[in-house]
């Protein structure tokens, strides 16, 4: 019955997915998908959890949420191809114990279709796969906000991390865009993205100060985005998150400023190890990120 | 004919060449996407390009090798993911862009290699009574699934632990149904690799249909053929598959979108396996050889008689209607002097539909068509099958490239 040839064909096949996965970064948004994926979809997700296990049993959970609208649509393909660099800081440079990584993307509730998407945390290649099926807008109607509120109010509210329950250490939540919040989390928006039923709405200092309680929460904002260096946006910022807001000059650093600012909060390394372990590891990221840490690191 | 999609479907018994004309289509009008509405893997059409090269799609629309066409594999398919590889290496190997350009909805049923191994030792087991399954057992999927409600579908991928469940409970209750497959792969070892499908291919959710019917027009690819349909073909040689417009119209009610239906059919009729065929000519079969349908050996021999108007005019029927045909393989035909067209057996000019669902209805209809004589009369050319079958011609085809094809005016 040729079964041989068969069972050859199921390891063949797995083969060929394997070799495929690499390859076909944001296969579902190059596609032509334009609704979120249902592994990203915040009315499926209910809870994220970052959890110990035997194989893992300090977890440190790391989100990193972008937005997708308008120019920072590049910002998730950077960040894919960059990935393995984060990885071999965090882990090889023990830089945090455990990391668990969770990805998600941001937009605008109140005009894009794709508001939020959110990954699982994961600590091996699976986050590949949740960058992989992000819906990258692209859209985005310049009014300088987007719906940053409504993220943070999912990540307060919707996640359930170890690190923090178990152990009283927070998790680290890197949010890269170039806009501001809006002011107000809507019960609308929250109802028909995430399913929540809520009395009314939340300031967004509410739940900002919320979702400081179990994250240090980091802004990003690269350069060569809309409004790289503009200080109305970079001063909200300021005012909601203090010195963790970070001015970054080259969005290919991402990655490097992530696993120093673990690093760092960790206090696993100071800031100038850190640099050096980015000429260590062949990156050339150093000086750019060492200029944007220099404000963020503790005295 | 200004409908924003097209759907084409095959009203013999397969092999009329819907592959080449949704090629052409996706040569000569703007398609967004090929979208798969029946069947699974068995699906065999085959595409040649221009520039020498062919592959015989099966799961991929036949429309890939066109510059971003996309294939979408609808909640109707059943999805090999084994038989998926290795059609995609070919294709890569002809450098056609192939996981990026597929989507597949989540609720699609799921074939196994266990469901294989069952149709082949079943089809063997029948003997001299064979169905002429193609051996990848999308029949038995369609049948599982009928037993089990949490039959494994696209989905479950994404769930490891219900993913093994599923491929437990298929492989033990063919196993004990057949007294033992006569394959081990082990649960795990299939799991796994359909979980590095789920990590490859985009798995989309019922919204996407739509979406995608949205975004440019779409060419329904139908797979087999009408006269093979479930429900209105000759019981039991048919395929278990809704062969007709349905599944496709469906899709488009759901999107509240309209389509133009094309039939497709050879200039003389063929069939792959056992089954009645009336018009089957011991002569032609040997003087027409088919370029890639040869005897298969799980669905037995390649069969080809005259035109039998009668037979597709009942698939016309059944279809309710078709806005357009699509005639193939004239060329054959226009050098074949001995062709004819069958426009009557003896017995009459049709064949009584029966109600929907009466499959002792369609096993009478198979009694008689085994031993109903043909009326062979005339020649078959284009001019004669749209009179034959009552619909006018939209594409003629002359051989086996999109640039053979010819559209009537």
């Amino acid at each position: 019955m040729g079964s041989g040839r068969w069972s050859t064909d199921v390891y063949q096949a797995g083969e060929r997915y394997r070799a495929a996965t690499g390859g076909s970064a944001f296969a579902y948004s190059d596609s032509g998908a334009r609704t979120v994926h249902p592994r990203l979809d915040p009315r499926q997700a209910r809870l994220r959890e970052s959890r110990d296990s035997v194989e893992h049993p300090r977890s440190t959970a790391i989100a990193v949420l972008f937005d997708v609208t308008g120019s920072m649509g590049h910002v998730p393909r950077t960040l894919q191809t960059k990935l393995p660099d984060l990885f071999e800081l965090l882990v090889r440079k023990g830089y945090a114990t455990d990391p668990q990584l969770m990805f998600g993307a941001i937009g605008d509730a109140t005009c894009d279709r794709v508001p939020l998407q959110v990954g699982q945390f994961e600590s091996d290649n699976r986050m590949d796969d949740d960058l992989g099926r992000i819906v990258l807008e692209g859209g985005g109607g310049g009014q300088r906000t987007e719906s940053y509120e409504l993220a943070m109010y999912f990540m307060a509210r919707h996640t359930d991390i170890d690190c923090f329950r178990r152990r009283g250490r927070r998790g680290y939540l890197f949010i890269i865009g170039d806009e501001m919040a809006y002011p107000e989390v809507s019960p609308a928006e929250v109802s028909r993205v995430i399913g929540d039923r809520l009395p009314g709405p939340i300031r967004t200092e509410s739940i900002v100060a919320e979702l400081q309680q179990s994250y240090d929460v980091y802004y990003i904002l690269p350069a060569g985005t809309n409004y790289a260096g503009d200080r109305q946006i970079l001063g909200y910022w300021r005012r909601l998150l203090g010195q963790n807001v970070i001015e970054l000059d080259d969005l290919d650093a991402v990655c490097e400023t992530i696993a120093l600012t673990v690093g760092l909060g960790e206090r696993a390394i100071s800031l100038d190890q850190g640099l050096g372990d980015l000429d260590e590891v062949g990156s050339g990221a150093g000086f750019v990120v060492g200029r944007a840490l220099s404000r963020v690191v503790r005295l | 004919m200004d409908a924003r999609h097209t759907v084409v479907v095959d009203l013999g018994y397969g092999d009329a060449g819907k592959g080449t004309v949704v090629d052409w289509l996706c040569a000569n009008e703007p398609v967004f996407a090929v979208v798969r509405f029946n069947g699974g893997a068995q699906a065999a059409h085959n595409v040649v390009a221009s520039d020498g090269r062919h592959h015989t799609f099966s799961q991929f629309g036949s429309g890939s090798f066109r510059p971003g066409v996309r294939t979408h594999l609808s909640r109707f398919m059943v999805v090999d993911p084994v038989l998926l590889a290795m059609e995609e290496r070919h294709l890569a190997a002809l450098g056609v862009p192939t996981w990026e350009r597929l989507t597949v909805d989540e609720r699609a049923l799921l074939a196994t290699p266990w469901h294989r191994a069952a149709n082949r030792l079943r089809e063997t087991r029948r003997g001299g009574e064979r169905h002429g399954s193609c051996g990848v057992g999308v029949g038995e999927v369609m049948a599982f699934s009928l037993a089990h409600p949490d039959a494994p579908r696209v989905g479950d991928v994404r769930d490891p632990a219900r993913l093994r469940r599923v491929f437990q409970l298929v492989r033990e209750e063919l196993s004990t149904e057949l007294g033992g497959l006569g394959y081990d792969v082990p649960v795990e070892d299939v799991a796994t690799a359909y979980e590095d499908f789920g990590r490859t291919v985009s798995i989309v959710d019922g919204a996407y249909g739509a979406e995608l019917l949205a975004a440019g027009p779409c060419v329904f690819e139908g797979a087999q053929g009408v006269l093979l349909d479930e429900w209105r073909g000759w019981h039991p040689y048919t395929t278990w598959s809704t062969t007709t417009f349905d599944n496709a119209m469906t899709l488009l009610d759901e999107a509240g979108e309209q389509a133009r239906r094309l039939g497709v059919v050879r200039a003389y009729t063929t069939r792959h396996g056992p089954g009645p065929m009336v018009t089957e000519d011991a002569h032609l079969t040997a003087a027409l050889p088919d370029a890639y349908n040869t005897d298969g050996r799980w669905q037995g021999g390649f069969r080809v008689g005259h035109f039998d108007a009668v037979a597709h005019r009942y698939a016309v029927e059944v279809c309710g209607g078709v806005d357009a045909l699509a005639v193939t393989h004239l060329d054959v035909a226009a050098r074949t002097p001995g062709l004819r067209m069958c426009p009557g057996y003896e017995t009459g000019e049709r064949i009584a539909l029966g109600e929907f669902g009466d499959l002792a209805y369609q096993e009478k209809l198979t009694a008689q068509l085994f031993t109903a004589a043909p009326v062979l009369d005339g020649h078959p050319s284009a001019d004669a099958i749209a009179a034959a079958l009552d619909a006018p011609v939209f594409l003629e085809s002359w051989g086996p490239t999109a640039e053979d094809k010819r559209v009537r005016g």
